[in-house]
């Protein structure tokens, strides 16, 4: 009796779990998608906030006024859907698309335009990115419904690509005034594919699919029949916590995986590994050229030519890291390569020229000194981007032509203040971005993130000239020239092209990124039959 | 003088366990090898090999490999020297701010006793870690300052311990004795209190060693001990950490080291503690 009763027990357990398993298996198609974020930013609103971060899902939220095509890498319309630029590049005209709604039913026309672009120049907004992002402009005009013109004081090259991005992403106004600047961000509307549905800081983010969309760009065009309905962010801020978050099955795509488990994600057949390089600037340390001993020329060269780039990219990125050529990455506009030529790995050469500066060890302890004063590096490194990783390698390599390195870990606003004050010889940092204006606050006399400490009146000029240019071609090459000075003069030691290892569940098809890399276009996603 | 002498044969009669025998051994032979490191053939802590990155343990590196190809068997040796330094140094500290204060405290009673055990209540209330963490904070980071923080953070405790073990043998005949004949404070205390509390005290420090130790790595883990190339337990671990999945050695090496050494300490502390704070004397 006893056994029977087992027995038939165990059958009913058996029957319980295999229609828990089917039932699972229907419902693992995921009409909800989680999306793994890395960084708990600290504010998410795009006119406001600076994270790169944030764009990650509200790039789908919003749209701008015009696009950067990712395949072509020519501005296509947005919300415009054609402009004129002036001769003298200072007033831009925008004819807008009719019948866009933003989320809440209110109408997108000029005067949402010019609300929102009042909002970023306004200083009460506290914009710590997108006023930045839009040269001298100093009146929006607003002639008829569906007609804005920008004025610009001075010429501002990069202003289209500035508007082809989600820190310019068109909010609605009536939204906007009803939450106020501080509340905005948790209550969110735009024109684009998704509507923010909740957010819920350092936990969660949710979108939901915004049905009334189809004035999207041809790109943004979903190709799949079965499109997301619903996309929750979460955050997986320990890299190493990433793709055990795929492998369970608890996100679907996750950014940002680490090169040591990019192999194993590869090899697995439920997961596909699509590595993105991002334009901008690679993962560079910059020589503070004012602090000795970097003021001195050959010690920069020292520094670099000591280095096994290649050595370092390999093991701690792995293979599909492109060793950086140059002081921004392979697929940037206007990128210059020819730095690997310039200094080859030669740690011979670099104790060369520190022998002829006069750095030499005569008492054989290691450590080059010249009148009394020893060859010391103070590098200065964050913990993010496997800095630490690369650290130790370079630190290895300098110690081994008789460097001595004095390196400190630190947080981010410690950084921020020890490059600002000019207390390193080196620190590592790089932004992304596709106009290679960019470079200006790094390599300008004065610029917000010179930390090479340069100051070149070349440089200056060549960089002013590049932005108030109205011609591509001529400023290219003033970007390149500028290029060239950085690496003769060593300002900065590239090391590796930033590709992000973004993993995705084969559930998914579809998953694409927009021009700047890191933002995927959520409306072209769907889930596989 | 009977008094003593009987305390003193009672504590020899207490007999080693297996357990602190064991442990004392894996301790002896943890510092014999640090001790040893530059002379028993261990390959350079620091040279990188990018090529041999992340070996399993096997016949070439008998712990294998970390990230950079650098040898975790040598790693691990030459880490033992900074680890355990950092402990003792920090131990020493606690005891050379713990065990005067509480024997002050103690002795002498009244307004500085209870001056001192406020300010120690004070201070404890305050989690550890987040006391070292302050500490390290306001010196800046390195191995010095995070030892140096530790064996302040550790002075509190240790001054109760000190203190409670005072209060507990100054009241007895022989104290009593020493100062009806004329003992001034000084010989009273060191010739006569310390060698009584000194058993409770030892042991205490052989626990607060542990502690020490798993703090002191705990901080470096966190990064705010030596720069990562140098070895050391906190850092080989932290540096393991990303690698969990694809090289689960080079972060259980380190680890199962740190448990290790801790564990033996505080086995080691249990019988030290046995053997000279015998249930019934509390």
């Amino acid at each position: 009796m006893k056994h029977r009763n087992w027995s038939s027990w165990l059958f009913l357990l058996a029957v319980v779990i295999s229609v828990t398993l089917v039932g699972c298996q229907s419902k693992a198609q995921p009409a909800s998608l989680v999306y793994g974020l890395t960084l708990i930013p600290s504010g998410i609103d795009p006119h406001i906030h600076a994270s790169s971060e944030l764009g990650i899902p509200l790039r789908s939220v919003y749209d701008t006024l015009v696009y950067l095509d990712p395949d072509t890498g020519v501005f296509v319309p947005g919300l415009a859907t054609e402009w004129t630029v002036s001769e003298d590049g200072r007033r831009y005209t925008f004819k807008l698309r009719t019948g866009v709604r933003f989320h809440d039913g209110s109408r997108f026309d000029a005067q949402a335009v010019k609300f929102n672009l009042e909002r970023v120049l306004n200083p009460e907004t506290g914009s710590q990115k997108a006023r930045y992002m839009v040269g001298s402009l100093r009146q929006i005009e607003v002639p008829d419904e569906l007609t804005v013109v920008l004025d610009l004081a001075e010429p501002y090259a990069p202003l289209l690509d500035s508007l082809s991005q989600v820190y310019l992403g068109m909010a609605s106004p009536t939204a906007v005034q009803k939450w106020g600047n501080a509340d905005y961000q948790f209550h969110q509307v735009g024109t684009g594919p998704y509507r923010l549905a909740e957010y819920v800081p350092g936990d969660h983010l949710t979108l939901t699919r915004y049905t009334d969309y189809d004035w999207g760009p041809s790109f943004l065009r979903a190709e799949g029949r079965n499109q997301v309905g619903e996309v929750v962010f979460r955050f997986y801020q320990d890299p190493a916590t990433r793709a055990v978050a795929l492998e369970s099955g608890q996100a679907h795509v996750m950014g940002e995986i680490p090169p040591q488990d990019a192999a194993r994600i590869e090899g697995r057949s439920d997961l596909a590994l699509l590595p993105v390089p991002i334009p901008g600037q690679p993962l560079q340390l910059f020589i503070n050229s004012t602090r000795p001993p970097t003021d001195e020329l050959a010690v920069r060269r020292a520094l670099i030519q000591a280095v096994d780039r290649a050595a370092v990219v390999q093991t701690v990125f792995g293979s599909w890291s492109p060793v950086a050529d140059g002081p921004l990455t392979a697929v940037t506009m206007a990128h210059l390569g020819g730095f690997g030529d310039m200094y080859p790995y030669r740690p011979s050469v670099a104790a060369a020229l520190l022998d002829q500066a006069g750095w030499v060890d005569p008492d054989g302890d290691g450590v080059r000194a010249r009148d009394g004063r020893t060859l010391n590096i103070s590098f200065y490194y964050m913990s993010w981007g496997m800095m630490p990783e690369v650290a130790q390698m370079v630190e290895n390599a300098w110690r081994a032509v008789g460097f001595q390195v004095e390196s400190q870990l630190v947080a981010y606003p410690a950084a921020l203040e020890a490059a600002r004050n000019g207390d390193h010889n080196v620190i590592p940092f790089n932004l992304s971005g596709t106009d290679p204006s960019m470079l200006d606050s790094f390599y300008t006399s004065g610029g917000g993130f010179n930390w090479s400490k340069v100051s070149d009146p070349d440089l200056d000029a060549w960089f002013q000239a590049a932005s108030v240019s109205t011609q591509l071609a001529e400023r290219i090459t003033l970007y390149q020239r500028a290029q060239q000075r950085i690496m003769e003069q060593a300002l900065v030691m590239p090391v590796r092209d930033y590709v992000n290892l973004n993993g995705v569940s084969r559930q998914m098809a579809g998953l694409r990124y927009d021009a700047q890399g890191w933002f995927p276009l959520l409306a072209t996603l769907s889930v596989q039959e | 003088m009977t008094n003593v002498l009987r305390r003193e044969s009672h504590r020899l009669s207490r007999p080693f366990s297996t357990a602190g025998w064991c442990s004392a051994a894996v301790l002896a032979l943890i510092v014999l090898l640090a001790g040893l490191a530059p002379w028993i053939g261990l390959p350079d802590p620091l040279a990188m090999s990018p090529p041999d990155r992340l070996q399993p343990p096997g016949a070439q590196h008998l712990l294998g490999t970390d990230p950079f190809g650098r040898d975790l068997a040598s790693r691990l040796v030459w880490g033992s020297r900074r680890t355990l330094a950092a402990a003792a140094v920090a131990v020493l500290i606690t005891l050379g701010g713990g065990l005067p204060l509480g024997l002050l405290a103690g002795y002498h009673r009244g307004w500085i006793d209870e001056l001192i055990v406020r300010v120690v209540d004070v201070l404890l209330a305050f989690p550890g870690v987040l006391m070292i963490l302050g500490l390290v904070a306001l010196l800046g980071p390195g191995s010095r300052t995070v030892a140096l923080a530790v064996g302040i953070t550790g002075v509190p405790v240790m001054t109760r311990v000190v203190r409670s073990a005072v209060l507990s043998v100054r009241e007895e005949a022989f104290v009593e004795a020493a100062r009806s004949v004329g003992c001034r404070a000084g010989r009273v205390v060191v010739r006569h209190l310390l060698p009584n509390v000194a058993g409770p005290v030892i042991a205490f420090t052989a626990v607060q060693f542990g502690w020490a130790m798993l703090n002191a790595t705990a901080v470096s883990f966190l990064g705010l001990g030596e720069s990562p190339a140098v070895p050391e337990w906190g850092t080989m671990l932290n540096l393991g950490r990303g690698y969990l999945r694809s090289a689960p050695w080079a972060s259980a090496v380190p680890g199962l080291a740190i448990t290790v050494t801790v564990l033996c300490v505080n086995l080691l502390s249990d019988t030290l503690q046995d053997r000279w704070n015998p249930p019934g004397r509390g």
